[in-house]
């Protein structure tokens, strides 16, 4: 039998009466995120796919798990609908090809019971250019860029890959990360090379990181005065059998304040010392991953071969230093930082420069411009 | 979703993008398991294989296979690899697979 081909459309652009309430309208045709959206007009989509360098019809990836054609037109809509300026564009474009790139598994990500959501991380230039925040509230609200790209992502996401809570998006719990879920390195106050230097860029280049992850835990220790004190408070917080990382391996972020991070530059401590630090000192006994076998005799098969499956071996949470992503951001008062899960090893955090540009100091596998970390 | 309109007033805008789908008939039912090579493919996650061991006991009580052949994918979230699905193509008639989370 013959393989048919079709395609589900409608047009992308209609006329409604002019006393429609535009908001309204949206949420009826159940376009919305559960917030009102800003109706896009014909100048502001334009305005933006000029921003997107242009060519409407251009397709720059398809969005899974429903598989919609994301157009330069349709992901102006989108950034429209969720409060982006044009200038913008160049951001939730390299997300979206980021999110879009086979390692990151976006499939999976859009479709799973656990509550992951993509976190975003943007460096370099860009940053100060979009007014983005790193500082006070950096996960919270109040800034238009860091809400609106992370709410255009989701919008995204839902439009164009169908990730509908229940429909193809069968998470248990959810998160709130999955309205909007970005946020911008503090790359003045951190004291350590920033995030994107790290893995090989320039401090001018701009990059975008994006890493299936659960909402951020907050470590609080406002009593160590050295880099050990502070981060065995970051061990405690990862050193359970709760999240997807003990059960699955995988990558996890880490955030240091600058509270924190200054104690780490007062003892010149690297982000190569401090991630093989909390890689080191971060475990569980598999006896615990494995409920000491009172439901059965488990191997788990998620986690590397190379873990010790005896009860009493200590087991790190991640498989090596390079699996946990550092990142300082936060602002100045407070002694606090988060450890943020992953998702498990199903899938990988990538890396992309804005332009899709390798780095310059190599060191990674880049493919079309995304980079696997 | 079609977008019924006038042609005066706002313009609105259908944010979600085309689909390119291509239909994939489904394979024709066998009429007798007896005698036909079974390829078990597991995602590797506990209920799901505790599903397959049960389900596979069962069917071996009740019907003569050819064979049995036992896989598992590298990954429970992602497709398994196109090399072990043509090796499952070649060396069996039939196919069981279970989700258990």
């Amino acid at each position: 039998m013959a393989r048919q081909k079709t395609a589900e459309s409608s047009p992308v652009e209609s006329v409604v009466s002019g006393g429609v309430d535009l908001v309204e309208w949206y949420y009826e045709k159940g376009f919305s995120d559960g917030f009102p959206v800003v109706p896009p007009t014909p100048e502001k989509v334009a305005a933006t796919v000029e921003a997107l360098g242009g060519d409407a019809d251009y397709v720059e990836a398809r969005v899974p798990p429903r598989w919609g054609s994301l157009t330069r037109e349709v992901l102006a809509i989108n950034m429209v609908m969720a409060g982006c300026k044009p200038d913008y564009a160049p951001v939730v474009r390299a997300a979206m090809l980021a999110l879009c790139s086979p390692a990151f598994n976006l499939h999976g990500v859009q479709a799973t019971t656990h509550m992951a959501s993509p976190l975003l991380v943007v460096n370099g230039p860009i940053r100060k250019k979009l007014e983005m925040n790193a500082g006070h509230n950096v996960f919270g609200s109040g800034n238009r860029a860091n809400a609106t790209i992370g709410r255009a992502i989701r919008m995204i996401l839902l439009n164009v890959g169908g990730g509908w809570p229940g429909d193809l998006d069968k998470s248990t719990l959810g998160s709130p990360a999955k309205y909007t879920y970005c946020i911008a390195e503090n790359e003045e106050l951190g004291h350590l090379a920033p995030y994107h230097v790290e893995k090989g860029f320039t401090e001018d280049d701009s990059t975008v990181f994006v890493m299936p992850a659960e909402p951020p835990h907050s470590v609080t220790n406002h009593v160590a005065d050295d880099p050990e004190g502070i981060l065995d408070s970051i061990v405690s917080a990862m050193s359970t059998i709760a999240h997807n990382n003990a059960v699955s391996a995988g990558h996890c972020a880490v955030v240091i304040g600058p509270e924190h991070a200054a104690v780490m530059a007062k003892y010149q401590w690297t982000r190569h010392d401090i991630k093989n630090y909390l890689w080191y000192q971060a475990t569980n006994t598999f006896g615990d991953v494995a409920f000491q076998h009172r439901y059965g005799k488990v191997y788990n098969r998620s986690l590397p071969k190379w873990y010790k499956r005896d009860v009493d071996a200590r087991i790190p949470v991640v498989p090596s230093a390079e699996h946990i992503h550092l990142f300082c951001a936060g602002g100045e008062a407070g002694r606090f930082s988060a450890f943020i899960p992953g998702w498990g090893h199903m899938a990988s955090p990538v890396l992309r420069e804005l332009n899709g540009n390798a780095p310059a100091g190599g060191g990674m596998v880049c493919e079309d411009g995304t980079c696997y970390l | 979703m079609p977008l019924d309109a006038p042609k005066t007033g706002h313009v609105v805008y259908d944010p979600r993008g085309i689909v390119e789908t291509t239909a994939i008939p489904l394979g024709k039912r066998v009429a007798d398991l007896n005698g036909l090579r079974l390829g078990i493919l597991s995602n590797k996650k506990w209920n799901g294989n505790n599903l397959l061991r049960k389900t596979r006991a069962i069917l071996e009580d009740e019907i003569d296979f050819a064979d049995v052949k036992f896989y598992e994918k590298e990954s429970f979230s992602k497709n398994a690899d196109p090399g072990l699905l043509g090796e499952i193509i070649a060396d069996n008639d039939i196919v069981l697979t279970a989700i258990g989370d």
